[in-house]
């Protein structure tokens, strides 16, 4: 049994590196994702795949089918569609959901303006998403370095972020530290999503970032805990979707996200808060 | 006495204008061509008399392509519309039907024996390749008839036999659109022809070269059944027949491991699809990546492949390189 | 040397949304350690003045001054729509972000301060219930908890928004006591509120307000019926389709250039 597991990555240095790759990923997004699911920013991810399409093609103008260029490029339009969306959220009647989708589809749309006027038919955006099976030593270090610098931030800004998302009053009384985090927050978002898109596709990416912490919402109490329980999720879904690619041939991202799905269906089923089965068994009522 | 010679001048050169009227720019055959080696093809056949315009052109991939409005106008005033056929361009009946095109459709690969192919695994299902492949078949067994699903291989350019075929079938869709140029239109495709079958000859001779342990290639496209089939050179490929469909763990561990088992020598990487998982086979193998080989589309005029014998050449020169060292 | 001077001062102060004004050219000060009860019927205001106080909304006209407060002095309780209490978080960390101002972001919680977040507790009556999720409280839990936050941090101006909506007896009287006794230790206290039993009980002073101040003053001087029904008169005036106010034109006008 234990063979079963271990030998494909024994054997195999594209399995190690995917492995890895996943790893460094179900360490940085989830945490973010968790957050994300709290301020009810679940589409968010879906919504910058598409908005970081005019920075790719601009990338792509001026410098060709570079990687780098691009992913910069689509880096920095991300940016600066979910900091627009922020701030105009913060200062003006729009909810964050509205802001952002009023953004990401005037992005969109210009992107797709500017790839016609090159006149190429290459689809840009499926040269810049990446597969995990194929992570060099540039998409490895990326992933790892995101990771961690998202892990540190996040460590950094999680008393205000919470806060932020629990009682924005509050905190928007208490200091002045309010807008930074948001924002800080989102650049963190955007910075995990196009890292994720580059190495491992927008499919893998997202759903490595929302789904684990959408099934912990079923067993944690807490935001620490939703964090923990998000990344375990995040890691078995890895390890599981990479073996199930593995043996039973079928494509590793969508393999790894609906083994995430499996969990979030357990979860609602069998999840300490709230999971459907647990609802109904007949137990008795505590003292107090 | 003068006066009738004047008129008689005069009459000569009205009709030698009323000649060249009918042969300037204005009534060139207007075609157009559904991508780039087919393009070129209809270019050498049809020389000056005919215009081409190209739909997919180069280093484009005709298989995510999507026509414009400004490509449905430029059929609607076209004469003739060369496609290659075998679905290679699965856009084509929405094209014609949108631009309300008029004119006539000439499929290049009509009279071409078709190859089939399974898009799991990669392997081609030829007659000259069945025979290789029969005990590996039936090593595969139920494995095979579960996930084999059988699909045309619309690459038939890639064997030089069938860019006769494809010759004959554009000169005379050429000649039935414009009777007056057939001439013009033979000689073309007889000194085509001719140089075709020179290349065929040097591609040959080229491969045959190669010891036989060394003919094997991996490459992102499956793309080269044809070509592997007509000239001995035997194809493996990580992913299916079109750039959409993603990669599963295990046809990659398969090919990594049949690299290695099998000793194959190079991989090679192609214009048209992502290669950073060719780099990862090629790393894990220790297997030579080639060189960028042709095959759905030539390259841009400045590069090595911007006609169809010139891409024979190209892809031919880096195949020998890197799998004779 | 503590100042001595009132808290708040508001100069012909009008604040609103979208132009209407909520609170009409008030002017009046609340004295330093003062209780202050600010009533009046439903739209009359109550919930904007205190906004305004805060921070919250800038003034559309005139001005409000706090003498000698910094924000990180005042203490504000919204009402509770404003925060989401399907949020994971335990009561005893919702208490403790009263002390913020301590530890701001990235201080740790030493055995000192668990020790006043346990005691903020335990003068809410809410200690068994500490590693609870805010969720799965009843409406006067919550404000409870509130309060207990409210007590960590230690303010010196304290605005309550409708503090005893929703919220049981036994809790409100609770809540009472710990007003008082806020009262006692100096800190000035605005609370909004709509039950006038409650006002004339334990506040001494009293704002009336219909977007203007209808009376301001002692309690009992205050909640006279007149008072009262003049209140209700102004605000069954409200506006959809109010003309631009001119008041600020002819004040100008009459005094001298």
């Amino acid at each position: 049994m234990i063979d079963t597991v271990v030998s494909p990555f024994i054997e195999f240095s594209f399995m190690r590196r995917a492995l890895v790759g996943c790893l460094a990923l179900s360490l940085g997004a989830p945490p973010i994702g968790v957050f994300l699911m709290l301020r009810r920013m679940s589409l968010m991810g879906d919504a910058m795949s598409h908005a970081i399409l005019p920075g790719a093609a601009i990338g792509y103008l001026l410098a060709g089918l570079s990687l780098f260029a691009m992913s910069l490029g689509g880096f920095a339009a991300g940016l600066a569609v979910a900091l627009a969306a922020g701030l105009v959220a913060r200062s003006t009647v729009l909810r964050e959901d509205a802001s952002l989708a009023a953004f990401y589809l005037v992005s969109l749309a210009l992107g797709v303006l500017i790839v016609s006027v090159r006149g190429s038919n290459i689809d840009l955006l499926h040269v810049l998403f990446g597969t995990v099976l194929a992570l060099d030593d540039a998409a490895l270090i990326l992933v790892a370095a995101i990771a961690t610098v998202s892990l540190a931030v996040l460590a950094v800004i999680y008393r205000p972020l919470v806060l932020e998302c629990f009682d924005p009053q509050f905190l928007r009384s208490a200091s002045n530290l309010s807008s930074p985090t948001h924002l800080l927050f989102l650049v963190l978002v955007v910075l995990n999503l196009v890292a994720g898109f580059q190495a491992l596709g927008t499919l893998m990416a997202v759903g490595i970032m929302l789904l684990p912490a959408i099934a912990a919402r079923f067993w944690a109490e807490d935001v620490s805990g939703l964090i923990v329980i998000a990344v375990l999720i995040a890691f078995v879904s890895s390890l599981s979707g990479l073996l199930l690619s593995y043996y039973a041939n079928v494509p590793t991202g969508p393999a790894i996200i609906l083994l995430c799905g499996v969990f979030y269906l357990l979860s609602m089923l069998l999840g300490v808060r709230g999971g459907l089965i647990y609802r109904l068994l007949p137990r008795k009522h505590l003292e107090a | 006495m003068k006066y009738r010679l004047v008129m008689q001048i005069g009459l000569a050169l009205a009709v030698l204008v009323g000649l060249s009227g009918g042969a300037d720019a204005a009534d060139k055959v207007k075609t157009v061509a559904s991508f780039s080696i087919l393009g070129d093809m209809v270019r050498q056949v049809g020389g000056d008399r005919v215009e081409v315009v190209t739909l997919v052109g180069p280093d484009g991939d005709a298989h995510v392509f999507s026509p414009t409005p400004a490509d449905a106008k430029t059929l609607a005033g076209a004469e003739i519309f060369f496609v290659n056929g075998l679905g290679f361009e699965g856009w084509m009946e929405r094209l014609e039907k949108s631009s309300g095109f008029q004119g006539k459709t000439v499929v290049a690969s009509q009279g071409v024996k078709p190859l089939t192919m399974s898009e799991e695994e990669g392997h081609h299902h030829g007659e000259e390749a069945k025979d290789e492949h029969e005990h590996e078949d039936h090593a595969k067994g139920e494995d095979h008839d579960d996930e084999a699903e059988e699909v045309t291989d619309p690459h038939a350019w890639q064997d030089l036999a069938n860019g006769k075929i494809y010759v004959a079938n554009i000169r005379d869709g050429l000649i039935a659109a414009d009777p007056d140029g057939k001439a013009i239109y033979e000689a073309n495709a007889v000194t085509y022809l001719d140089a075709i079958a020179k290349e065929e000859e040097a591609v040959k001779q080229a491969l045959a070269a190669l010891p036989e342990a060394r003919r094997k290639i991996i490459t992102s496209h499956d793309a080269f059944g044809y070509f592997g089939a007509a000239y001995g050179l035997e194809i493996v490929a990580p992913e299916g027949v079109s750039t959409e469909s993603e990669a599963s763990a295990q046809d990659v561990a398969k090919i990594i491991r049949q690299i290695k088992a099998e000793k194959i020598p190079a991989v090679f990487l192609e214009n048209v699809t992502d290669h950073r998982l060719l780099d990862q086979i090629a790393r894990e193998t220790g297997a030579k990546i080639g060189g960028t080989l042709y095959s759905d589309a030539l390259s841009g005029p400045d590069g090595p492949a911007p006609t169809y014998l010139d891409m024979f050449r190209h892809n031919v020169g880096t195949l020998t390189a890197a799998l004779s060292s | 040397m503590p100042n001595q001077g009132p808290a708040i001062i508001f100069s012909d102060l009008t604040l609103g949304y979208d132009r209407h004004p909520a609170v009409h050219h008030i002017n009046g000060e609340v004295k330093r350690g003062e209780l202050l009860a600010v009533v009046g019927p439903n739209g009359a205001g109550k919930s904007t003045l205190l906004k305004g106080i805060i921070g919250e909304l800038s003034p559309l006209g005139g001005s409000l001054k706090l003498d000698g407060l910094k924000k990180s002095d005042i203490a504000y309780l919204p009402q509770q729509i404003d925060i989401d209490r399907s949020f994971p978080i335990s009561v005893f960390d919702c208490v403790a972000t009263g002390l913020w101002r301590e530890i701001g972001a990235w201080c740790g919680l030493d055995a000192d301060r668990e020790a006043e977040v346990a005691r903020a507790l335990a003068t809410v009556g809410l200690v068994d219930l500490a590693h609870r999720p805010v969720g799965a409280l009843s409406g006067g839990q919550f404000q409870r908890v509130l309060f207990a936050r409210l007590l960590l941090q230690d303010a010196a101006l304290i605005l309550l928004d409708e503090p005893f909506r929703a919220v049981d007896t036994k809790t409100v009287a609770d809540l009472i006591a710990l007003i008082l006794r806020w009262h006692g230790e100096g800190r000035t206290v605005l609370a909004a509120l709509h039950d006038m039993e409650q006002v004339r009980a334990h506040f001494p002073a009293t704002l009336l307000m219909a977007r203007e101040v209808v009376a301001w003053g002692e309690t009992r001087k205050v909640l006279t019926p007149t008072n009262l029904a003049k209140a209700r008169q102004l605000v069954e005036a409200f506006d959809e389709h109010a003309e631009v106010c001119e008041r600020d034109e002819s004040a100008r006008e009459r005094q001298p250039a």
